[in-house]
């Protein structure tokens, strides 16, 4: 523990770290299954690095986690029930067509790199660190989420359709990402998070903003005149950071811990 | 340097003679190189049924990278699927140079027109299956590409450089996960027995029916440097005893090393069954060619307008 | 004037590796200072001319070696057998024998 969280802002903290993970492992599931099957070999292959990278920054997370619990990483990963998943929605979302995933993971990298960047500075010193190397990794998925974009919107009326309904239907879980953390108010008070979910999410949409209306896509937003910033026009989708999920978050659970359950105790 | 078709060529024997000896004699051959029309649908035959193995072989794997047990365990299958993909995408490259589109390829696999390697026709049960595959099924395919190193198609054999390369963490990983069960509960030390029973077959099979070396096309011309039989006996060699060592029994009552000559003995595997199998009827050839037929059709729109995009 | 980059293959069936490159004004001529620069030791067994606008490079770190993920499981290194694998063999020893 750094100097900076004292006993009390643990749990807080704790809450942090399971909600940083599980939105990399629940997402990198989700594209994971993509893997073997993609539209493109090339393409397979790329998605399928995104998906391990997930996955690696969820094991990097459950590692901090297990540091300061003493549970192994794997055991939070596979021993938990699913209502204790504090992963957002906008990850669970069964997955469904190519232009689905694209806008589902472009979404969320764009809102991931604004909350990364900012935990680059976070008092807690191995979140700081390790967000530092994520940042950097991130180029990458940023640079393939944007080609992908730009390429379902502008070649083919099909693709484009099909992006603008994926995009429609995922914002109001996108904006979820944003849903307030419990003992939030704790977290920013000792730095471990350096600016506010509501922050966050009005960088975001900043950045976000032109840049859809630039390609004529759907962005529910719109700027609110006493503060000048852009607020969604949508609901968004709350309840994941409390561990309320959709039932395709307990689908993909019983999927994925089916071998484990055989034996929690054994060694696999 | 696409290899060009030739439809109304008539070919030179003494060319044809001169080529031969070229290859016999350890000589390679670039794509752009001119080639006897035999030469070239005999290595593209060879080389799509290899991509098309790869990329079928993806299957059964695939099916548990969403069960994966533990966090290690699901990146290292994921990377390892990732790969075999990654492996057809190259094999394929080679075979378009040999003159057919990647299209008509995927298309003949899915129409059942090409075949893929037996072990791919077959289910997965358990998360032993898995740990079977990955340390067995590798094996003896390691096998069998580290004789295509020296194939006398250079292109081929640079590709294979490559892959036996890339692959060489996956058989570790198999075998981590065998030993790891293998010293864990009854339960799993059973999973990986029964597993065994279920896949020593089509292992046994995997290189192919004895043939003879005069007749086998693909030695002749150099485009695999060692015949079937040898390779399984170096498959047995190299892997029975770490199998033995493990306490695990192979379902074989007539297994054993004829130390007179200095082979291994075994059942007769029934090759009806292999030819079965790799001719569309093995117990889950339909199931995964039509996963395969299902995501190629539910993609086809991306494919598309990528194809757009290149016009442009 | 145009540069063109030469690929050299140094035997047959060998990989092609760069070897350097060329200015000519077309990639006729190109080749002839190919060979010239390339192959006039008869240091190669075949050449690739390849006009240099027509290569794309990538040189950046976060691409090519991302740094925050541990990715020793892609590699033989990632896993250690030996202490399960000398258990695994005791205990198959250790049962073999009568009580």
């Amino acid at each position: 523990m750094s100097d900076n969280a004292t006993n009390t802002d643990t749990t807080a903290l704790q809450t942090l770290l399971t909600a940083l993970a599980d939105d990399e492992f629940i997402l990198g599931y989700r594209n994971s299954e993509w893997t073997g099957i993609a539209p493109m070999l090339e393409e397979d292959v790329a998605f399928s690095s995104m998906s391990q990278d997930e996955i690696g920054h969820a094991r990097l997370l459950y590692q901090m986690l297990a540091e300061l619990t003493g549970t192994p990483a794997d055991r939070i990963a596979y021993a938990r029930e699913p209502g204790e998943f504090l992963n957002c929605q906008l990850v669970e979302r069964r997955k469904l067509d190519w232009a689905h995933a694209i806008a589902r993971y472009f979404l969320y990298d764009t809102a991931d790199h604004v909350r990364v960047e900012s935990l680059t500075r976070s008092s807690y010193a191995p979140l700081a660190n390790a967000m530092q190397k994520i940042v950097r990794e991130e180029k990458y998925h940023l640079m393939h989420g944007d080609i992908w974009v730009k390429r379902l919107a502008g070649f083919s009326p099909d693709a484009r359709e099909r992006l603008t309904s994926a995009l429609e239907s995922l914002w109001p879980d996108a904006l979820g990402m944003f849903e307030p953390l419990p003992g939030e108010a704790e977290l920013v008070a000792s730095g471990i998070l350096p600016s506010a979910t509501s922050d966050m999410q009005a960088e975001w949409l900043e950045q976000v903003a032109p840049y859809f209306e630039s390609l004529g896509l759907p962005c529910p937003v719109e700027r609110d005149a006493s503060t000048g910033r852009y607020v969604p026009t949508v609901e968004p989708v709350y309840g994941g950071r409390r561990g309320e999920h959709t039932p395709e978050l307990a689908e993909l659970w019983e999927e994925m811990t089916s071998v484990y359950r055989l034996d929690p105790e054994a060694v696999w | 340097m696409v290899a060009t078709v030739d439809t109304v060529e008539v070919e030179d024997p003494a060319r044809v003679e001169e080529f031969v000896k070229h290859v016999q004699s350890g000589g390679k051959v670039e794509s752009g190189d001119w080639m006897p029309e035999e030469y070239r649908k005999q290595v593209l035959r060879f080389v799509e049924m290899h991509a098309n193995s790869e990329l079928m072989g993806v299957l059964p794997e695939r099916e548990w990278i969403n069960k994966a047990p533990t966090l290690k365990r699901k990146l290292a299958l994921t990377a390892k699927v990732q790969d075999e993909v990654g492996h057809a995408e190259l094999l394929y490259r080679v075979a378009e140079d040999l003159g057919k589109s990647r299209e008509a390829m995927l298309q003949d696999l899915l129409d059942g027109k090409t075949k893929f390697h037996n072990v791919f026709h077959y289910p997965t049960y358990s998360w032993a299956d898995v740990a079977i595959i990955a340390w067995l099924v590798d094996a003896a395919a390691i096998q069998s590409q580290k004789a295509l190193l020296d194939s006398s198609y250079a292109p081929y054999a640079r590709t294979m450089q490559k892959i036996c390369w890339e692959e060489s963490f996956h058989i570790k990983h198999g075998y981590d996960m065998v030993v790891t069960m293998m010293n864990g509960t009854q339960q799993q030390k059973d999973m990986i027995q029964e597993a065994l029973n279920r896949w020593w077959v089509p292992l046994v099979h995997f290189h192919g029916p004895p043939t003879s070396a005069e007749k086998d096309r693909d030695l002749y011309y150099r485009i695999k440097a060692k015949p079937n039989f040898v390779l399984r006996q170096e498959f047995f060699s190299k892997y029975i005893p770490k199998i033995l060592e493990l306490g695990l029994t192979i379902p074989d009552p007539e297994l054993r090393f004829d130390t007179e000559a200095k082979e291994w003995r075994y059942s007769d595997p029934d090759w009806n069954e292999l030819k079965l199998v790799v001719t569309g009827h093995g117990p889950k050839t339909e199931d995964r060619l039509n996963l395969r037929r299902m995501a190629y059709a539910d993609t086809e729109w991306v494919r598309e307008t990528a194809a757009r995009i290149l016009s442009v | 004037m145009a540069v063109f980059e030469v690929f050299q293959q140094a035997r047959e069936g060998k990989a092609f590796e760069h070897g350097g490159n060329v200015v000519a004004p077309d990639a006729e001529m190109a080749i002839l200072y190919a060979r010239e620069f390339y192959g006039r030791r008869q240091e190669a067994h075949r050449l690739w001319v390849v006009p240099r606008e027509c290569i794309v490079e990538i040189n950046d770190p976060d691409l090519l070696h991302p740094p925050a993920v541990d990715r020793s499981y892609r590699t033989v290194g990632g896993y250690s057998v030996r202490d399960t694998l000398r258990a695994t063999r005791g205990a198959v020893a250790g049962s073999a024998q009568p009580d």
